[in-house]
């Protein structure tokens, strides 16, 4: 019963935590609806396969959020047609890739300017990674089945085969030219889309942080911080922290410094790149945007990912 | 029941956590206003959506109702976390202070402020006789006595990671799990498994209220 009361209280505080980073996320989303309709930038984004993902990535700047403040705005990028590449490279990128994140990392970390370095350019090259995988995948096994919908209808019907269309339209439409006032959505309206959208991530983000809060009281930390000085085991231990505690990744640093010492550079690095793509609080969030084969495939590059790259920060330090 | 209550609904109990000072027990101070700004901007949220409130009314999701029904039990069941076996799952490395700090008279010092000097220089005769005044949690631990400790946290619980000072306990005195004790005696050092080690041996205790913020950052 005390587990139980425990879990309760780390369920609560990892979802009160939260909750102001996706409704900040879900808001930001619904402000670029609102503000740029028309897909005035999004036609401008690169769609080369490299480009688009470095161009999201490096979006990430301008975001001060965490990772669950990035699935609703990744999700209006690729409903509002923006090129795929772009929408995944800035999920993957942008928990890290932002001034917060930075900021924490650099506060928390002040004498260890490999890790300053090192942490934006893992994240960088993860994210790009990962979304020059994922666009391989046919849009039909990688998004959501709503997802995907959404998205065709913000797409020129050329751009879609005859049998994946649902009118007898064929060909490009003319492009008809409207008032500015008639092309923006009326600010009710997408509050009212916004939060359709919240309380969709939220109930998802609730069925996180309750895998996360009964997982992190059951597996006693230090049977993962035990293998502390062995190279491989340290990164897997850390990887698999990172996935159970689905702490912020605005925080994430200060959590990594109380350990910092008991563990090789390559696990600390880690456990700093992986928790903010991959995490149990996450795991439900991500169903609003992909198909769960590509959530596996996901977490497996990312696994493999972050191993490489923390099996190569410890060749390179220790 | 619609959409906009569903939203009041996560507002309230978002405000009602600021409110009754449970934030204190649940993450560090610094998320305070931000939660408390996002319990307000979900009643906004919610209040506008009420003025455009459709006929007939939707049907909710049961994921929606299902999800504010926990917002509800929250409010309900307010968190009573076991400290003591909240640290028995952590290991002890807590970080350095978040902001500069001066080393204080050791009466002044608090009991986290303790750990990380200790910390910083491992020689324990340099305390040895250092009068003590400190509180914090009994924490249990299997196979060796227990510790007064205190939780330091940077986001939430789930990062919270224990400070803890060992204490020559009277043998009259059988401190509990989770009983949060004020120890006023002096440090001394201690052969402990053949090791010297710095160890609070107390001229008072005394047993005293959960603090109201007994998180530290």
């Amino acid at each position: 019963m005390e587990k139980l009361a425990t879990a309760w209280a780390i369920f609560q505080g990892l979802l009160l935590e939260a909750i102001p980073f996706l409704l900040l996320g879900v808001a930001i989303a619904g402000l670029a609806r609102w503000l740029v309709p028309q897909k005035a930038w999004i036609g401008k984004l690169p769609r080369n396969p490299l480009l688009a993902p470095i161009s999201g990535a490096l979006m990430g700047l301008a975001l001060p959020a965490c990772e669950c403040g990035n699935v609703p705005v990744a999700r209006r990028l690729i409903a509002s047609g923006a090129p795929m590449g772009t929408a995944f490279g800035f999920l993957f990128a942008a928990p890290v890739l932002n001034p917060i994140v930075l900021a924490s990392t650099w506060a928390a970390f002040p004498d260890q300017p490999w890790l300053l370095i090192g942490r934006p350019l893992g994240a960088f090259f993860l994210a790009v990674l990962l979304s020059v995988l994922l666009v391989q995948l046919p849009d039909s096994q990688l998004l959501e089945a709503a997802l995907l919908e959404e998205r065709r209808m913000s797409q020129p019907l050329a751009s879609r085969g005859l049998l994946e269309r649902n009118s007898g339209l064929i060909g490009t439409p003319l492009p008809i030219e409207q008032p500015r006032s008639a092309q923006r959505e009326r600010i009710g309206d997408v509050i009212d889309q916004s939060s359709r959208e919240f309380l969709d991530l939220l109930a998802l983000l609730v069925l996180g942080c309750i895998i996360a809060a009964l997982v992190q009281t059951w597996i006693p930390r230090s049977w993962l911080l035990a293998v502390g000085s062995a190279p491989t085991a340290s990164i897997l231990a850390l990887m698999a922290l990172a996935v159970v505690v689905s702490v912020c990744s605005s925080v994430d640093a200060f959590l990594a410094l109380g350990f910092a010492a008991q563990v090789t550079p390559g696990a600390l690095m880690s456990f700093l790149l992986l928790g903010p793509v991959v995490d149990l609080k996450l795991v439900g969030l991500f169903t609003v945007l992909m198909r769960p084969r590509a959530i596996a495939l996901t977490a497996v590059a990312a696994s493999l990912g972050v191993l490489l790259i923390g099996q190569w920060v410890n060749l390179w330090q220790l | 029941m619609n959409r906009a209550l569903l939203l009041l609904i996560w507002g309230w109990m978002v405000l009602w956590s600021v409110h009754s000072g449970r934030l204190d027990l649940l993450m560090n101070s610094v998320f305070h206003g931000l939660v408390g700004a996002t319990g307000i901007a979900l009643i906004v949220a919610g209040l506008l959506l009420l003025r455009r409130q459709r006929r007939p009314l939707e049907r909710l999701r049961i994921s929606w109702i299902a999800s504010t029904g926990i917002a509800v039990l929250m409010v309900l069941a307010p968190p009573a976390p076991s400290f003591s076996d909240l640290a028995s799952n952590r290991p002890q490395g807590i970080p350095q202070a978040p902001q500069l700090a001066f080393v204080l008279p050791p009466e002044q010092r608090s009991l986290t402020e303790w750990v990380r000097l200790l910390r910083s220089q491992p020689d324990p005769e340099l305390v040895n006789g250092n009068p003590v005044n400190i509180s914090g949690f009994v924490w249990r631990q299997n196979n060796a006595p227990p510790l007064i400790a205190r939780l330091t946290v940077r986001c939430c619980l789930a990062d919270a990671t224990p400070a803890g000072l060992a204490v020559a306990w009277p043998e009259t005195s059988e401190p509990k799990a989770n009983q949060w004790l004020a120890i006023r005696g002096h440090m001394a050092v201690q052969l402990r498994n053949g090791n010297p080690m710095v160890v609070v041996v107390p001229t008072t205790i005394e047993e005293i209220e959960r603090p109201e913020r007994p998180l530290e950052p």
